[in-house]
């Protein structure tokens, strides 16, 4: 049998309700394999975790006594006992929450985000906090202020980002699964890099009260697991319209759609790109396709959606704009690090330019430019309006089709530091940042590959609210050991 | 290439300290990003307003509109309510149960 942490949550839920193993049980493989050759001051040897919960056991416990007076075993709440990961910009009453920010170091979150409320509703065991980049803002974790998480496949390599403490986590079995948050691609992309699946959910399907906003047209809770079936379980655990959240959807908002087994790729798949790995991604987008085939599907070559090309400007300029609106409340004044300058202007700016990293104040003052005055309708009117266009070819798109077909990311994980430049970083969410800009839901799973190979993860994008298309097309491409 | 006053102008709008180096590093990356970024100008938008108003039916799940609220006092459970304590142990100085903030208003000298 494999050790209890290698397990997926429904095979744990399975052996949970059977009566075959005990939260405790799971929780104590998770904690060996988190403390497993790790070094000196860190968590673990990956730096995946910011944060080991002193209480997991505690928590185990109460989750075995709940089965146990539970007279249906706990079989209605497959999660109760399954131990998970949480992405650093969750709140967690009574627990630090910091966004891997020196801004936020130490400080404790006053109440529960609604998706912590409801996994605590539903008995799952929270056993740390995740690395990631500062406030969600970069794509390999490199930009977190308590240093990069590494690939559990080469930990040379990046983990990918920004949710790579959850996606490394879940690779090396430290958790059962994960929840991140998805701005342009931030738990796809860290699902590629590490072999695991990651969901980013419709804009709306699940609620960001607690979440701490990054992006707040783009932002949405998803989670990172080993098997779509694990993942459809998390989002349905997650899920649901939210009075807290203003931009939360009800179900009965998007109506179900029918299969057509349709599948459509991209023309601009085809226009060379620099980044793009031809010999690798490439070869596996091919094959996948070829065994979609097999299975049935239908594919409809070369759609044209000619507003992807300015998607990647389009999507920063947003970013920029968002990220230096909602960071104006870090301020140094309520709460976070405060520091004191020779004025009140001062004490803002020395707070503010000590607390946030290098990438953070390099997209605030970004935003700062991009919404100033003279450049407004230059760069941000333009951003939105080829928003709307990418997103009205995405709605025509779904009228034929179940899901488009990419790659998550144009290559397999870089080298930790390979990047230095941060638009060369920004190229690399190419693939991922449209279903942010149009709000679709989208997964990536990983696909088939050799021990000697990193993982890569193929993109299915659906239309909106219809996550069920990605879940179907999903376990169709996951490879079942 | 951006000038350096106007690294600086931001930064001053921005609420930020930067050092010497970062301010130099920033004119070279920022003038990068926004020359990518730029590649938006082909972009044949209508007004500003017609971008937000895409045409979509009221019924629209995906036409903006504004969610308010009732303006009554939060229930209990709001998931802030009763975390007054917690939410004055995070003011980085307090007296009592006030926030100790910077004197704004200084006398004349």
């Amino acid at each position: 049998m494999n050790k209890l942490n290698e397990l997926s949550i429904t095979e744990a839920a399975q052996k949970l309700q059977a009566g075959e193993i005990t939260a405790v049980d799971l929780v104590r493989a998770c904690v060996a394999e988190i403390e497993r050759e790790k070094p000196v001051g860190k968590c673990d040897r990956l730096n995946a975790y910011l944060e080991v919960f002193t209480d997991v056991e505690e928590q185990a416990r109460l989750s075995d006594e709940r089965r146990a007076l539970s007279p249906t075993k706990g079989k209605e709440s497959p999660l109760l006992g399954i131990p998970l990961a949480i992405k650093d910009n969750i709140l967690m009453e009574g627990r630090k929450v910091s966004a891997a920010s020196k801004i936020l170091e130490g400080y404790v979150a006053t109440y529960d985000a609604t998706v912590i409320k409801k996994l605590k509703a539903a008995g799952a065991i929270f056993l740390g906090r995740t690395n990631m980049d500062e406030f969600a803002l970069g794509g390999s974790t490199e930009n977190s202020a308590f240093g990069p998480t590494r690939n559990p496949h080469d930990e040379t390599r990046v983990a990918g980002g920004t949710s790579g403490g959850s996606a490394a986590a879940v690779a090396a079995h430290m958790a059962l699964g994960a929840l991140g948050s998805d701005t342009g691609g931030s738990v796809r992309n860290p699902a590629s890099f590490c072999g695991v699946v990651g969901l980013k959910p419709t804009y709306g399907a699940v609620s960001r009260s607690g979440l701490i906003a990054a992006v707040s047209s783009f932002d949405q809770i998803g989670p990172l697991t080993k098997t779509v079936a694990d993942a459809e379980l998390l989002f349905n655990t997650i899920r649901g319209h939210d009075p807290l959240d203003s931009t939360s959807v009800r179900e009965e908002t998007y109506h179900k759609r029918n299969a057509t087994k349709k599948i459509a790729v991209p023309k601009i798949l085809n226009a060379s790109r620099e980044l793009f790995d031809v010999e690798g991604v490439g070869k596996k987008f091919k094959e996948t396709g070829r065994m979609l085939v097999e299975r049935g599907y239908k594919f409809i070559p070369d759609i044209d959606l000619p507003s992807l090309e300015p998607a990647l400007a389009a999507y920063y300029i947003i970013n920029f704009a968002e990220v230096s609106s909602n960071l104006a409340r870090f301020d140094g004044v309520r709460y976070g690090l405060s520091l004191k300058g020779n004025s009140l202007l001062d004490d803002y700016a020395k707070s503010r330019g000590e607390g946030f990293g290098p990438e953070v104040r390099r997209r605030i003052m970004l935003g700062t430019y991009v919404l100033s005055a003279g450049y407004y309708d230059a760069y941000y009117a333009k951003a939105v309006a080829a928003r709307e266009q990418l997103r009205r070819e995405y709605e025509k798109a779904f009228e034929d089709v179940d899901v488009i077909l990419t790659p998550t990311m144009p290559t397999s994980a870089w080298t930790i530091g390979e990047k230095s430049d941060p638009l060369s970083m920004y190229l690399a969410d190419a693939f991922t940042v449209p279903a942010n800009l149009t709000g679709n839901p989208a997964i990536s799973i990983p696909v088939k590959r050799e021990r000697n190979e990193l993982p890569i993860g193929m993109q299915l994008t659906a239309a909106h609210g219809d996550e069920a298309a990605l879940f179907t097309v999903g376990k169709d491409i996951e490879v079942v050991e | 290439m951006i000038s350096r006053e106007e690294i600086d102008n931001l930064a001053e709008l921005a609420r930020l300290k930067l050092g010497e180096e970062e301010a130099v590093a920033l004119q070279k990356d920022i003038s990068n990003i926004l020359e990518y970024v730029g590649q938006v100008s082909a972009v044949s938008a209508g007004t500003q307003g017609d971008a937000l108003k895409p045409g979509l039916s009221k019924a629209s799940p995906l036409a903006l509109h504004n969610v308010m609220r009732e303006d009554a006092p939060r229930d209990a459970d709001d998931p802030m309510a009763g975390k007054r304590e917690q939410i004055i142990a995070a003011f980085p100085r307090h007296e009592k149960e006030y926030l100790v903030v910077r004197k704004i208003i200084q006398k004349d000298e």
